[in-house]
């Protein structure tokens, strides 16, 4: 024992030296993964968090577009478009646009999915198909529809006035007009979402339809009892990315109209038409950064409504029950 | 540490260097020449009537290129300006300033290049006096060689006049609005009648009619301190009621501005009078080519104009203090603009010089334009041109005629509105757009 004990402590008491190798094999495991996530985050510091911050700089100033920096004014400007018609119209315009585009995109986007998820013959045609509309360049679509829903020279009010049905005002009117953007907003997405929906469908495992079947569902049961909890996840992430782009869009409400920035009333001036208005035409650059600053906290704000949602959701697909149940289960099957 | 130090004074010393050697070149400018190729950028807006001009102007001066943009209308080429006066970055060479947005341009005068140092001074009796002084701020520098001027004449359709029982020559049209005494009134009792003849408006939309209107005030949205003049300015006021009468009459087509379903409205009889400033002829020319109209299409050009002469518009060439190249550009400028090349640009695009010389060209030839049955239109632009006033155009001159008058006048056409709740719409805006902006 004593002799092995000996022999045993020698070599252990110097550690060799790690060669220079060694070392950088320990840097290399230790700090790799840093380098490789660094160009990301060096890339969201300059275009992403830098200017977040400058705008909230800006946001503090009284700031001209021409002649710059003017005084400091602390959160005024805040005070100010928080009190401003316009920025709460721009608001409602935003939502409703949003509303109108999201809730009937999403479900033809799911009808398509489902439909496309069948045994169809040319399947890569008819999902490529799909997708086109989002291939187009949103300006020219914008001028397309813009073009179709002229209120004079129309095609729309034409086909309507051939039937002797009244003209509708899609540009002076707020409910028209925001039917007619949202209509240019579910041309360019609705594919793309349902692509998306198709890939979660393709998912589900096909031994639950197929013992569904033998049980007896039929293929509307299948769909809302097996498909759609099976992409709830899926759901959430449309959804969530759907609230984003909803709540920035510009390009169709801006050439909806190109003379005005967003209808000569506002019928159809969305938050970032309204920014843009401000910093451009008004020339305010201090409350056009306050209105960017205003939104960003707007869109964090639905953003964490959707995480609080999506969390349930998942919890419930789960269906687990909560402890106190469980504990109350087991006291009463003691 | 002592690395990073080094590579830092190695950049900032590159930078430095690449900083003095394009100071260097800019002091030092040397002019274009086969062997020291420049290329100009150049900015300009609506019918602009150029292009023949840039080749010309490269052939001439070997070693040139120019590089043309066109932007739609004049309220994107603003905007296009702005955001790159803004930025500090990205303006041609030459840019085309519009009269309504000068005055904001004005402010910042000192972002474009002095004119006098490229000779301004020698040429500058070539212009109407009143252009020439527009285009030098306060300081008595000189930011803009004038390109043409808006007198404004009054088109209609011989047509559509005929068929109402209107006479249909010139002569005899200009007589009817009243001659050199027309005046507004008459123009809208003109109107009532029409519209009972034919049951059709009389104008486009109320926009254009109201910015004739503004234009032809001694003192417009600004007094000539730089106030603002719209709140309890009573002629103004009185004038919006006309204007919101002859609408709420059904004059007014409630065409959307610079688009006219694609230029369709000049052709289907939506309307038959049309406020035309020079340039507007060039528009008009634009929408009938879109719409597929020629001379065929009854327009007309009558040597009247309601209340007396006016100016709408005009524009202006400006070399940003940006341009690498300022003394190539300023030339460029000086020969765009000089007497000849107003002609050309005037047979182009339909629009009125702002030099004596070229106006004088444009009288004694009395080119008749084919468009608009042979009217001898440059003479009866020199003619409209005869009184004019300048009027200062304040810092916030073309957003108080597009976002703050633009919404009122939408309202007055499509019925919303009646001229009281229009008018105080208009000094809401005015309140929240620009007073306390």
């Amino acid at each position: 024992m004593t002799t092995t004990l000996n022999r045993a402590a020698k070599p252990a008491a110097i550690k060799p030296k790690p060669t220079w190798k060694q070392r950088l094999s320990v840097f290399d495991v230790k700090a790799s993964p840093y380098l490789y996530v660094a160009p990301f985050f060096i890339l969201f510091a300059l275009v992403g968090l830098f200017p977040l911050v400058y705008t909230f700089v800006v946001s503090l100033f009284d700031w001209h577009l021409l002649k710059g920096q003017g005084d400091f004014v602390g959160l005024q400007n805040f005070a100010e478009v928080l009190q401003d018609r316009f920025f709460w119209n721009s608001l409602f315009n935003t939502v409703s646009i949003f509303l109108l585009s999201a809730i009937p995109q999403l479900a033809v986007a799911l009808f398509l999915a489902a439909m496309l998820d069948q045994n169809l013959r040319a399947r890569t045609f008819w999902r490529m198909s799909v997708l086109l509309p989002y291939v187009v360049t949103p300006v020219a679509v914008a001028m397309i529809f813009t073009n179709m829903f002229g209120e004079q020279y129309g095609l729309i009010n034409n086909v309507l006035g051939n039937f002797g049905l009244d003209p509708v005002m899609w540009k002076s009117e707020t409910l028209p007009s925001h039917i007619a953007i949202a209509t240019m907003v579910n041309w360019r997405w609705t594919g793309y979402n349902a692509l998306i929906l198709l890939a979660a469908m393709q998912a589900v495992p096909r031994d639950l339809y197929e013992s569904a079947a033998l049980d007896g569902a039929g293929a509307v049961r299948r769909f809302f009892s097996i498909t759609l909890p099976s992409i709830r996840p899926t759901m959430v992430f449309v959804v969530i990315t759907s609230t984003i782009g909803g709540l920035q869009i510009f390009t169709e409400p801006r050439l909806f109209d190109p003379a005005t920035a967003g209808g000569s009333q506002r019928q159809f001036q969305t938050t970032v038409l309204y920014l843009w208005e401000m910093a451009f035409q008004r020339q305010n650059f201090g409350k056009a950064s306050t209105i960017a600053w205003l939104l960003f906290l707007i869109i964090v704000l639905f953003g964490v409504i959707n995480y609080l949602i999506s969390r349930r959701i998942a919890t419930a697909d789960a269906a687990k029950p909560s402890r106190a149940a469980r504990r109350r289960a087991e006291r009463t099957t003691r | 540490m002592k690395f990073a130090r080094h590579t830092a004074a190695a950049i900032a010393g590159a930078a430095a260097l690449a900083l003095m050697a394009t100071g260097c070149s800019s002091s030092k400018e040397q002019a274009a020449s086969a062997d020291n190729p420049v290329e100009l950028t150049v900015t300009t807006f609506g019918t602009f009537g150029y292009d023949d001009l840039y080749g010309e102007y490269e052939q001439a001066n070997p070693g040139v290129k120019i590089k043309a943009t066109n932007i739609d209308r004049g309220a994107n080429a603003r905007t296009d300006a702005f955001t790159k006066l803004a930025a500090g970055s990205g303006l041609s060479d030459v840019v085309a300033i519009e009269e309504g947005w000068l005055g904001s341009i004005m402010e910042v005068s000192d972002q474009f290049v002095d004119l006098n140092e490229h000779g301004a001074a020698d040429i500058k009796d070539n212009w109407v006096d009143w252009k020439f002084k527009q285009g030098t701020d306060p300081d008595g520098r000189v930011i803009g060689y004038g390109t043409d001027i808006g007198p404004q004449g009054l088109c209609y359709n011989g047509k559509l006049f005929e068929a109402a029982g209107l006479p249909k020559d010139r002569e005899s049209v200009a007589k009817l609005f009243g001659g050199e005494d027309a005046t507004w009134e008459t123009y809208f009792k003109l109107g009532e009648q029409y519209k009972a003849a034919t049951g059709k408006a009389w104008y486009d939309q109320s926009g254009f009619v109201w910015n004739s209107m503004v234009n032809q005030m001694e003192e417009g949205y600004y007094t000539k301190d730089g106030e603002l003049n719209v709140d309890g300015n009573a002629e103004m006021k009185a004038k919006f009621e006309l204007l919101a009468a002859g609408t709420a009459a059904g004059l007014s087509a409630n065409q959307t501005q610079w688009d006219w379903g694609n230029g369709k409205a000049f052709t289907d009889g939506s309307f038959a009078t049309f406020v035309c400033p020079g340039w507007m002829l060039g528009t008009i020319k634009g929408q009938l080519e879109s719409a597929g109209g020629g001379a065929d299409s009854g327009w007309d050009f009558a040597d009247v104009f309601p209340g007396g002469a006016s100016n709408w518009g005009g524009a202006f060439l400006s070399v940003p203090k940006t341009s690498e190249h300022p003394a190539e550009a300023a030339k460029l400028a000086a020969w765009l603009t000089a007497p000849e090349q107003q002609v050309k640009q005037s047979a182009a695009a339909n629009n009125f010089p702002s030099t004596l010389k070229a106006q004088e060209k444009l009288v004694a030839d009395a080119t008749p334009n084919v468009l608009f049955n042979n009217a001898p239109t440059g003479v009866i632009l020199a003619n409209r041109a005869k009184g004019v006033v300048a009027q200062f155009k304040g810092p916030d001159d073309s957003v108080i005629q597009e976002n703050v008058f633009g919404p009122a006048m939408k309202m007055l056409d499509g019925g919303t509105a009646g001229a009281d709740k229009a008018w105080s719409e208009a000094l809401a805006l005015l309140n929240d757009l620009v007073v306390n902006n």
